[in-house]
């Protein structure tokens, strides 16, 4: 659940900081847009523009008065007019002139008029100029008239001014037009920028809505696996509470149920010391012992349960005679029958219907009897039957088990509580009936495991149904014929180990030993190829990996030997072969590859594998009742329990405990070494410990341990790897002692 | 608020004496003639079909005076003068728009709008002073653009006609 809460609020946290960014972009574009806004108000606002064309009026306004002047002047000069109307309309042209060159006066415009030019000291020189005619025309105000020379005077001033207003006009016109052009340009640009800021807001707003559409998302998608996590956590939290109850309910039950028969034996021990006649001695006896059984089974099963909870049950799946099963179960249950005034029956079908399946009888049994127990214990004046048939389905058949009784019967809701670990109808059903509770709840593992299902029908009062099924396959014939023929006699041949492990060695000697081989041992590659040519064997295992000289090379010197010695067949020991290793071992001369660890089974095969003259001494007795014919290889590589067994086989309680107790030493001292590797890393020494290590505990079949040393091979050593190592060790070390 | 409501009741004012009193007619100017009235079916006429005033007649007429910047003068300007609509009523003309014409021949298109419903002047003084041509006399048409400042423009600007000498009223 936290997995999926992180990647939510991981993306919550990214679209924020996006949002973030986007945000002061955002206020960033507005800013500019702002900026931008207020530039172009202030070129409005400045009225520059007006106030220019206006003067570039006023100037095109004084140069026309100034030619008006000039044309009436001129006109009254040639004609010789000098009528009063001629006299009052120059004074007007004068005025109007006059006023034209104030307005340009007192006018607020910036006397260049956008232009390079100043155009102030010329506007000056033709004011002077208009000045200096006032005398002129006061007079023919003040008159009504004035002398024909002060009007030819008027008239020769006249012409410069005139070009002198024509030029300014000329180059106020082209100022305004450039500076008109100019502005425009500006503006444009500034709209273009705007048009710019504008666009990236929009985009950056566009933006802005979709990051806050996908934080609103995740935040609902969190809030929602919020809600998921809570509602997990209270379910959790009930079911480890149901648990605990569950547990201390059954620490309860368990203490009863233990109490009960050792209350029996204490009593029946104390009467029996009272009263010492033989008949009481007998019964006593007997109570004592019935006792012992069931406390013997309750204890049983809590170990069972404890197994299958730890998922540490054994399921040894071998050819299995269904009939014979459940016949025995019903006679072991005949007894406790009759105890509660019911009749068992029983209903098979033909035994040939009823094939011989692979599964494992001693879990089978225990699973029927379960069953079959607590129905009888259930029930009383009432009838049990088991019924067992076959059924076809999809995918192949299936084999039924059922246990019907008339008993005391469940109802829905105790029906639920069924199959669950320490749990029991109820409270009451305990103090009447005793029972830890536990019983259904190893059977539901086991047949689980045997990839089958259980179920129950019932009602209250009226009795229930126990019923379960199992897959029916049926096993093929040439398996029960290979277990058979492998009882066949041993070839008995002088057998050279090339081993540097102490561990393995003691293991692979007393395996060879057990099956009747004469063993010589190397214990490295020099040693082995001085043996070689030193004396005649029948094979060589060769372990790989050694200090010194390796296996390889060792076949090598071996093969170069003169004479018939240098024929002997070499077999690899090696723990996992790759392609290439197995190239190698091909091309320096070896015969075969053998899998570590060494087993039994497996050295029975090599030995008959080997392409043998037959004078050799046949092996007489070889005792192995305890190899199991059908063996899985997962089985055989992981089982501590049945590798205990086989090396008990063949070296005696005492020789697997010397060998479990040089394991630990070799193994207390290999740690040593990884510590002070750790310090001072070395990693051609850490691997080849780790291998050492991995070899020994493998062979006497601490196959977790092993698997653990090869993953360590793979990756930088540390303090703590080491330390884990050791604890595994002292665990598999407390394990065996228990 | 209240000066504005005095204005138009003086309008008003003046209206209703014109109204009640539509025998008198224009008088006769006494000094020089600064200004010529002509329009189609002038009411009150007072030479050929057309109105003519002297500075006295027109500075009897309802005015006002404002204080303002313009373009064409340095600094802040206070001018005086008849309203537009006082002369134009004196004189009787009705239409929709005029030409106002100055002494240099520059005439502007001005609307009548602007005379009824704008406080604008014909000003006959700058500061106090007549106006001689050569300082833009001697009738200027002054738009409020003290009392009305969104009035400065170039629009006005352009209507705002001096050295005034003719107002020719058309349909």
């Amino acid at each position: 659940m936290t997995t999926g809460a992180r990647p939510g609020s991981e993306v919550i946290r990214r679209v924020s900081k996006a949002t973030a960014l986007l945000q002061m972009f955002a206020a960033t574009l507005l800013l500019g847009l702002a900026i931008i806004f207020v530039l172009i108000i202030n070129r409005y606002s400045t009225l520059q523009d007006g106030i220019r064309e206006n003067a570039l009026w006023s100037l095109y306004q004084l140069d026309r008065e100034v030619r008006k002047l000039h044309e009436v002047v001129h006109i009254a000069l040639v004609e010789g007019d000098e009528t009063s109307d001629m006299w009052q309309s120059a004074s007007q042209r004068y005025d109007i002139l006059y006023s034209r060159m104030s307005i340009l006066e007192e006018g607020k415009f910036d006397r260049k008029l956008g232009g390079d030019e100043d155009t102030g000291p010329v506007l000056a020189q033709i004011h002077a100029a208009i000045l200096s005619l006032e005398p002129i025309f006061d007079e023919i105000n003040k008159n009504g008239r004035t002398s024909i020379e002060a009007l030819r005077g008027v008239d020769i001033a006249l012409d410069p001014l005139m070009q002198e207003t024509e030029s300014i006009l000329v180059y106020a016109n082209t100022a305004v037009s450039a500076d008109r052009a100019e502005a425009r340009n500006a503006l444009l640009t500034l709209q273009f920028k705007s048009g710019a800021l504008v666009l990236l807001l929009v985009a950056s707003v566009g933006g802005l809505i979709f990051l806050l559409r996908r934080q609103l998302r995740s935040v609902r998608a969190a809030g929602l696996t919020f809600e998921h996590m809570a509602r997990d956590l209270n379910r959790s939290y009930l079911a480890a509470e149901a648990g605990n109850r569950a547990k201390s309910r059954f620490m309860a039950t368990m203490g009863h149920e233990i109490r009960t028969p050792l209350n029996a034996i204490l009593g029946t021990v104390e009467l029996m010391q009272l009263d010492k006649s033989p008949t009481k001695i007998d019964a006593g006896l007997g109570t004592i012992s019935r006792s012992g059984a069931a406390l013997l089974e309750i204890l049983n099963q809590v170990l069972d349960f404890a197994k299958s909870e730890d998922g540490k049950m054994t399921i040894d799946i071998k050819p299995t005679n269904v009939s014979e099963v459940v016949h025995a179960v019903i006679e072991m249950m005949r007894d406790r029958a009759v105890e509660n005034r019911n009749r068992l029956s029983l209903e098979l079908p033909g035994a040939a219907r009823l094939p011989v399946i692979s599964c494992d009888p001693t879990r089978l049994k225990q699973v029927l009897l379960n069953l079959v127990s607590n129905a009888v214990k259930f029930t009383a004046d009432g009838t049990v039957e088991v019924k067992v048939s076959e059924r076809l389905q999809l995918g192949g058949s299936r084999l039924r088990f059922e246990v019907t009784d008339t008993g005391i019967g469940i109802d829905p809701e105790g029906i639920e509580k069924l199959y669950r670990p320490f749990s029991q109808v109820d409270a009451s059903i305990g103090r009447e009936y005793g029972g830890t509770g536990l019983g259904l709840a190893i059977s539901k593992d086991i047949v689980e495991r045997l990839g089958g299902t259980v179920g129950v029908t019932s009602r209250k009062g009226e009795g229930s149904t126990f019923w379960f099924e199992l897959p029916a396959v049926a096993v093929e014939a040439h398996q029960i014929a290979t277990a058979g023929a492998e009882e066949r006699p041993l070839p008995s041949l002088r057998v050279l180990l090339v081993e540097d492990n102490r561990v393995n060695q003691q293991v692979a000697v007393g395996l060879l030993t057990h099956l009747g081989q004469v063993v010589d041992v190397a214990n490295d590659g020099r040693e082995a190829v001085c043996a070689a040519g030193a004396r005649d064997y029948d094979v060589i295992l060769m372990d790989m990996q050694m200090p010194g000289m390796d296996g390889i090379e060792a076949a090598e010197h071996i093969r170069a030997l003169e004479g018939p010695r240098s024929k002997v067949p070499i077999i690899a020991l090696t723990a996992n072969a790759s392609e290439e290793d197995r190239a190698r071992c091909l091309a320096a001369g070896m015969n075969g590859f053998q899998s570590k660890p060494v087993s039994m089974q497996k050295l029975r095969e090599l030995i008959f594998s080997l392409d043998l003259p037959d004078t050799l001494p046949v092996v007489q007795v070889v005792k192995e009742a305890s190899a199991p014919p059908v063996e899985s290889e997962e089985n055989q590589k992981c089982d501590f329990d049945l590798r205990r067994e086989e090396m008990v086989a063949a070296l005696g309680e005492d020789g697997f405990a010397d060998l479990v107790e040089s394991f630990f030493v070799d193994a207390a001292s290999i740690t040593r070494e990884l510590y002070h590797n750790v310090e001072s890393p070395d990693r051609t020494s850490t691997d080849r410990l780790l291998h050492t290590l991995k070899g020994a505990a493998a062979s006497i079949g601490l196959c977790k341990l092993a698997d653990t040393c090869q993953q360590r091979r793979n990756v930088i050593l540390t303090r703590d790897a080491v330390n884990e190592l050791e604890t595994l060790i002292d665990d598999c070390r407390r394990r065996i002692a228990a | 608020m209240t000066i504005m409501r005095l204005k138009m009741l003086a309008a008003c004012a003046v209206a209703i004496v014109t109204l009640h009193h539509p025998a008198s007619a224009l008088e006769m100017p006494k000094g020089e003639v600064i200004l010529t009235v002509t329009g189609p079916n002038l009411e009150h006429p007072n030479s050929k079909n057309v109105a003519v005033f002297d500075l006295e007649m027109l500075e009897k007429l309802a005015g006002r005076t404002g204080t303002m910047e313009t373009p064409w003068t340095s600094g802040k300007v206070t001018f005086t003068g008849p309203l537009l609509r006082a002369v134009l009523e004196a004189a009787g003309a009705h239409g929709k728009s005029m030409k106002v014409r100055a002494l240099n021949d520059y005439a502007a298109d001005v609307p009548m709008e602007d005379a009824m419903t704008l406080d604008t002047m014909l000003a006959t003084r700058m500061n106090g002073n007549t106006m001689s041509v050569r300082n833009k006399g001697p009738l200027f048409l002054i738009y409020p653009f003290d009392s009305t400042p969104s009035l400065f423009n170039e629009k006005y600007f352009s209507r705002s006609v001096w050295q005034i000498k003719q107002i020719e009223v058309s349909e």
